[in-house]
Parts: structure tokens; sequence; C-alpha cells
């Protein structure tokens, strides 16, 4: 995209959009925008303000470096949400209301942000997007992404407190030692499930087990009021992924449990589909070079 | 008539839904987001609750959840009420241990006789699952 000298410094055109920084709008805005640009999505996941407000402090999103597209009449066309780490950023939230799609807004919101993560020295963007979205997944491969790994998004509804070998032993993890668990990881998360987006969003919990024969390994997740996420673990092996797992969901049986992006891949996924876990869907994690 | 709870984020969807419902003869209550669903629900449960999976708040499969674990609700039918692809809707569906689907965009000439599926109303008034 090519900014036009004559917008101010903080908004730029193209021949058909014009962009506004997201931190122009509120969080409500922010929310109802994307829910507009998503609502014929293959899978609608509407957010409110304070989910959207939880997401950008999560995720690392920078509302000034994201964008919002307004068509020539001046209505709002589109989202494009930009979160930053290091010299790496992450593109997401990106959706155009459907009566303003066919002006190439997505591939100009896209690129207005890889602008943006190339003037914060990013040397790599990465993103997510759902299996089966062709325009998205055509629009990425245009542009020089690749794709790296499937992802599972996976749900486990509340059940009956899993049994636990008397003999496991199980240790509740401090936040300073669950702070160190993170720091020790050796798996490679998406951006959701990357240490930062833990910390930053709270409510950690964590046991640390150990089994008869020696084995020991660490499970941290996410606890809200209603529902287990962000889950990750330090395991030998398949079968004592299944007691961390259980060991999770013996202390918190009354709560759903929601993981997003288990590579498709994973040694380990039986354990999850042992201790009824059930494929929701599934995306694609892409990554490109700046 | 049956009161039907509907937990609906989308207001022309919700609108049409409850209208064609009301049509028909039942008392529709719409929640917009799972947890006015949530509290409408504790305060008086349906005979019938007709769930989005993808709600603002809590999403739809953990507002089921929440729901299931009430005993006031382990015997009320609650149908998935979604525009999510049919194959992932039924996984859902049958994980969360709902007693129905229904896809949205819905069929108006049909929505309120796949409503009634889930509805058994006896001679002496009372409603029953089916």
């Amino acid at each position: 995209m090519t900014a036009d000298p004559h917008q101010s410094d903080e908004q730029t055109r193209t021949a058909s959009a014009t962009y506004l920084p997201a931190a122009h709008y509120s969080y409500d805005q922010l929310a109802e925008l994307y829910n507009q640009a998503r609502t014929d999505y293959i899978v609608p996941m509407p957010m409110n303000g304070r989910r959207m407000a939880e997401y950008v402090r999560m995720y690392d999103v920078r509302l000034d470096e994201s964008l919002i597209a307004r068509d020539p009449s001046g209505a709002d066309a589109g989202i494009c949400m930009m979160g930053v780490r290091d010299r790496r950023v992450w593109v997401t939230r990106l959706g155009i209301i459907p009566e303003r799609r066919g002006l190439h807004i997505g591939r100009d919101l896209t690129l207005a942000l890889l602008d943006r993560g190339r003037a914060l020295r990013a040397t790599h963007v990465q993103l997510e997007v759902i299996e089966g979205n062709a325009p998205a997944h055509r629009l990425f491969i245009s542009l020089g992404f690749v794709e790296r790994r499937g992802l599972l998004v996976i749900r486990r509804p509340p059940a009956p407190s899993p049994g636990l070998d008397p003999a496991i032993g199980v240790i509740p993890l401090s936040d300073e030692v669950i702070a160190v668990c993170l720091g020790s990881r050796r798996d490679v998360p998406s951006w959701i499930d990357e240490s930062a987006s833990l910390l930053n969003g709270g409510g950690l919990v964590g046991w640390q087990i150990g089994t008869p024969d020696g084995r020991t390994g660490w499970i941290v997740a996410r606890a809200s009021a209603f529902q287990l996420s962000h889950i990750v673990f330090d395991s030998p092996d398949v079968q004592f992924t299944g007691l961390l797992l259980a060991t999770l969901h013996s202390q918190a049986p009354r709560l759903d449990t929601n993981l997003e992006n288990l590579p498709v891949d994973h040694p380990h996924w039986a354990a999850f589909q042992g201790l009824g876990y059930v494929e929701s869907f599934r995306r694609i994690e892409m990554l490109m070079r700046l | 008539m049956s009161r039907i709870v509907l937990i609906e984020d989308d207001a022309n969807s919700a609108r049409l839904a409850s209208r064609l419902l009301a049509r028909a003869g039942h008392a529709v209550e719409v929640a917009v987001d799972g947890g006015d669903g949530l509290t409408l629900i504790a305060a008086h449960p349906p005979e019938l609750v007709l769930v989005d999976l993808g709600l603002p708040d809590v999403d739809g499969q953990t507002v089921i959840a929440m729901l299931r674990q009430t005993s006031a609700m382990q015997q009320v039918p609650i149908v998935v009420f979604t525009a999510w692809p049919q194959e992932t809707a039924q996984a859902m569906m049958t994980a969360y241990g709902c007693d129905g689907l229904i896809v949205k965009p819905i069929d108006t000439r049909t929505f309120v006789d796949q409503v009634n599926r889930y509805l058994l109303v006896r001679d002496d008034g009372h409603v029953e699952k089916l």
C-alpha cells in the first residue's frame, strides 16, 4: 500500500478505502465492527467489548498499529489487528463487512499491516486462518505466506472427575513456579498459547505430578469462572499427559474446556481424546518473513 | 403453548425465530448473550432452550455445559441453533449432550415444526421431552 501524502500521519488511503488506527475506536466499537465483518464467517465467534479488551491485552495487540478501513462514503468497511512481540508480528481479527467485499480492502488492510510490521523492524509475521476459508487462504498465499502446520480447536464438556491413582504425587504450583515452568517450555506454541499470552491473561492454575516410577511433569491452564483454556504442559510421554489432564480436570470438574491451537500432529493428541476432548474445527498457521 | 428461551446475539435471526414461534403459540424470551441467558433461565427454567454456539460473552458450549449442571435443566431439551458448519455443530451437539440441532439460516416453512419436534404437548397441557 502506498501512503497518500495529503493524508495525516495516522490516516492513509488507497483507491478504495481510507485507513484509521484502531486506537480511535472504543472496545465496544471494535467488537461491533468485528462482529459485523464475521457475521457470515465459517465459524462465527462474536465478541463483546469486554472480550475484545481482554483479547487486546492477552495477545499484545497494538491498537495504534491495527487498522480500520472506511469505504469512500466514510462507512466502516473492515478491520485488521496486529499483535507485536519482539521482532514478530501477528495478523489477527481480519474481517470485511459483507456488503463491502470485492474491493480488495482485505488485501490492502493486510498489506498496510505488513508495512507497519516492517516499520517496527519485525522480521516475521504470522497468522492463523480457519481451515476451509479459501478466499482468505488464497489471499495470504498470494501475499507470500507459507503454511506452517495445522492446528486443532478442541472442546471438552464437564465430566465426572477422572479417578487418579493415589500413588501419584500431585503438587499445586504457585504463581512463581508457574512462571518458571512457562519459561522452561520446549514446545512451539501458536501466538495465543505463548507464555506471554498466558501471563498477560492471568488466572493461571498449575500442578506438578510425579509417578512412582520416577516420571515427573507439569500442567498449567487458565481458569475463568466458566472455562478452562490455554492448557500447556511438560510431559515425558502420552500416557503421562493423560495423567496431567486427569489431574487438571479432577481439580476443576465443573468447568467446560476450550483448547485452541493444539498442533494437528501433536504426539499426545490421543491423551486428550482419552479424556473426552472432541475436535471442533481446524486452523492453519501461516508464516512469512518480512 | 411452551415457554422457550432463545439465546441468540444476532438481532435479525432472533427476531425472525421468535416471531415464528410466537405465531405458533409459544412464549419466547430472547437473551442476547450467554450471561443473559443463564440469568433468565436460572430465574425461571423454560421448557426448551435454543442456543447459538457463537455468543459474544460466554460461548454457547459453555452455556450449555453450565445449564446441564443445573438440576432444573437436566431434563429440559436444549437445541443448538447455529450457523456453524453442520459437521462441527453436530459434533458439539453430541459432545455437550444436546437434544437437537437447527442450522441457520432457518427455513421459515419448517422451523416451527423443527422446534415442536423437541416438545411433546400432552392432553393435560404439560410438556415433555420427546
